[in-house]
């Protein structure tokens, strides 16, 4: 076979791949799209056909009409915004002196941010409920917000630092020389330069406040206060099996925010997240 | 007031400003908020849940003694070896699948961007796309995928094809590997990118003399993209065995740790043990193993990254 056969061959060997990996991921999501508009009776019309034959939106409206759901939403809104926000605050100074200064035990810091990551919340959250308990913090969004920062700090630092790195240091010293102050440059200098960073690792994080589960799951129990990824899982227990069409539809709200953020920015969080998860 | 008193004054706020200027000088200033929030809520709770492990306290009474119990109580709870298995079961498995689907699937990718195929960003975008999907909404749209009711995908294709429909969540033998499938699905993105990076930084030359030598594509695959894979793999495999030891919100809504415990992982069992039979003392216990793994790994990975950091 000729070079350029063989190379066709490969490409069309690529394609059959694509084509099932498409099947393999997109598939559970545009099942959950299709079951999301159909009505009750085509529910349970034992059809494999993507498209139901009385399409409707009706289950989104049911699903937003349910008091609770847009609470759900915006209380996840909060958390999600609130959470990375307050990480930022403790990690952009952080990731500074990690990047700019040379320090004894630099690289023991690095590595106990690390394992800070590695540990689940759900070890941390075994005591912290009890602290959290007797000083009334359960039940609340300032206790709840507190963990999301602690949870998203040491990833949104090792990202920052990251980027830190790449940013030339020759216009903060050279305004230091000029008589500004180190926190001065920090703040007029190196945080606008480092603005595409900052954002995608805010982004990065509240995506990751918005599906945080485990938090609010031990911490809030009323539901008024709930975020939207506890609130879907309390859908899937309350709604019976004949209202399955309301519950996708709820998934499927639960879902587009995420996924459509991080789509828009993808390039650049992913080109953060993995110079923090490889170059160390 | 004396002059030396004013002169002390003047250069006293000097000195103060002196010091303003020098305290940003310190690292460590820098990093204080930081140390101090992950101190009170990482260091010091994973401090007191080694404590508690060693008390007979529960989440509903604020007394407790110390007692060494707890640790026996959870070595002879007849549930462990279950729990055990099927966390073992459950990381490998996902691990595994997680590796080879995300190697294959990074490969097909470099393939397409180096050939510029149409349509590779969109085959990213999707894979991507699952990986974002919060964990409780994961766990639910592989319930519905799952279901042995007849909305239920996976069985609707079975009855099309004519074949005999599967038990995917009832029944105890199959739910752990229907677990695994929906962690795959989740996970194999984050493998993936690792894995891309890793190919995109392989020398083409190597690639190039390979060929020249008439070395088939299974073995360029075998002695060089593998080979220099070999870093990204090891890191690969520790950061996505913690991920899934971890994982807690895809399995609630999908089968809620059952039939039985077929699906009770370690992380569900601590829950559990902790916030719904109020056992702290036994969780706690729990609550170490699960804290001991993680620093194991962490080890691991640290041996693993590149000396600078």
């Amino acid at each position: 076979m000729t070079t350029i056969g063989r190379t066709r061959l490969a490409d069309i060997g690529t394609y059959v791949a694509f084509g099932v990996i498409c099947l393999f991921f997109a598939g559970p999501l545009l099942w959950l799209v299709s079951l999301s508009i159909r009505t009750s009776a085509e529910i349970y019309v034992s059809n494999i056909n993507l498209w139901p034959k009385n399409s409707t939106l009706e289950n989104y409206a049911s699903a937003l009409n349910n008091p609770l759901f847009p609470i759900y939403l915006w209380n996840g809104l909060k958390l999600a915004v609130g959470g990375a926000f307050g990480a930022m605050l403790f990690a952009a100074p952080a990731a500074y002196a990690l990047s700019r200064f040379r320090f004894r035990n630099q690289q023991l810091t690095m590595i106990g941010l690390l394992a800070v990551q590695m540990i689940s919340p759900l070890v941390i959250m075994v005591p912290l409920y009890r602290y959290m308990d007797r000083v009334g913090l359960t039940d609340s969004h300032v206790g709840a917000m507190m963990i999301y920062i602690a949870v998203a700090a040491p990833l949104f630092t090792w990202m920052l630092k990251g980027f830190l790195d790449g940013v030339p240091q020759s216009l903060e010293e050279a305004a230091m020389i000029d008589g500004c102050t180190r926190f001065g440059a920090f703040m007029r200098i190196v945080l606008p330069l480092s603005l595409p960073g900052l954002t995608s690792a805010f982004v990065l994080n509240a995506i990751l406040g918005w599906s945080q589960f485990i938090i609010p799951f031990i911490l809030i129990s009323k539901p008024g206060l709930l975020p939207i990824a506890v609130g879907i899982f309390n859908f899937q227990g309350t709604y019976s099996q004949t209202s399955t069409q309301i519950l996708a539809a709820a998934s499927v709200i639960s879902i587009v925010p995420a996924v459509v953020v991080f789509l828009v920015l993808q390039r650049f969080i992913v080109g953060a997240l993995m110079s923090g998860a490889v170059k160390g | 007031m004396s002059q030396d008193a004013a002169v002390g004054a003047a250069s006293r706020t000097g000195s103060r400003h002196k010091k303003a200027w020098h305290l940003a000088e310190r690292p460590l200033v820098w990093l204080a908020p930081l140390t101090l929030l992950l101190f009170v809520t990482y260091v010091y709770p994973a401090i007191d849940v080694i404590r508690y492990s060693f008390t007979d306290a529960t989440l509903l009474n604020p007394e407790y003694a110390y007692t060494t119990d707890s640790f026996k109580a959870v070595i002879r709870s007849p549930d462990l070896p279950g729990i055990l298995w099927v966390t073992f079961a459950f990381v490998v498995a996902s691990v595994i699948l997680q590796l080879v689907l995300g190697l294959l699937v990074a490969m097909a990718l470099h393939r397409g961007v180096r050939r510029r195929l149409p349509g590779v960003s969109v085959v990213r975008i999707i894979i991507l796309s699952a990986w974002i999907v919060p964990g409780v909404a994961a766990g639910i749209v592989w319930q519905l995928m799952f279901n042995e009711a007849s909305y239920g995908f996976l069985n609707a294709v079975l009855r099309g094809a004519g074949l005999s429909p599967v038990a995917w969540l009832s029944d105890p033998n199959i739910a752990l590997w229907s677990a695994v499938i929906a962690n795959v699905w989740r996970g194999t993105a984050f493998s993936m990118l690792l894995l891309y990076a890793g190919l995109v930084v392989i020398p083409s030359s190597l690639y190039e003399a390979a060929s020249v030598d008439g070395a088939t594509a299974l073995k360029q695959f075998w002695y060089i993209t593998l080979p220099q894979l070999r870093p990204i793999l090891l890191i690969n495999t520790v950061l996505i065995s913690i991920f899934t030891l971890n994982t807690f919100d895809l399995i609630l809504p999908l089968t809620g740790g059952g039939p039985g415990r077929a699906t009770e992982v370690l992380a569900l069992y601590t829950y559990n043990t902790v916030f719904r039979n109020f056992d702290l003392s036994n969780g706690a216990v729990l609550a170490v193993v699960l804290l001991l793994i993680s620093i194991v790994f962490t080890l691991i990975y640290v041996r693993l990254l590149p000396r600078e950091l």
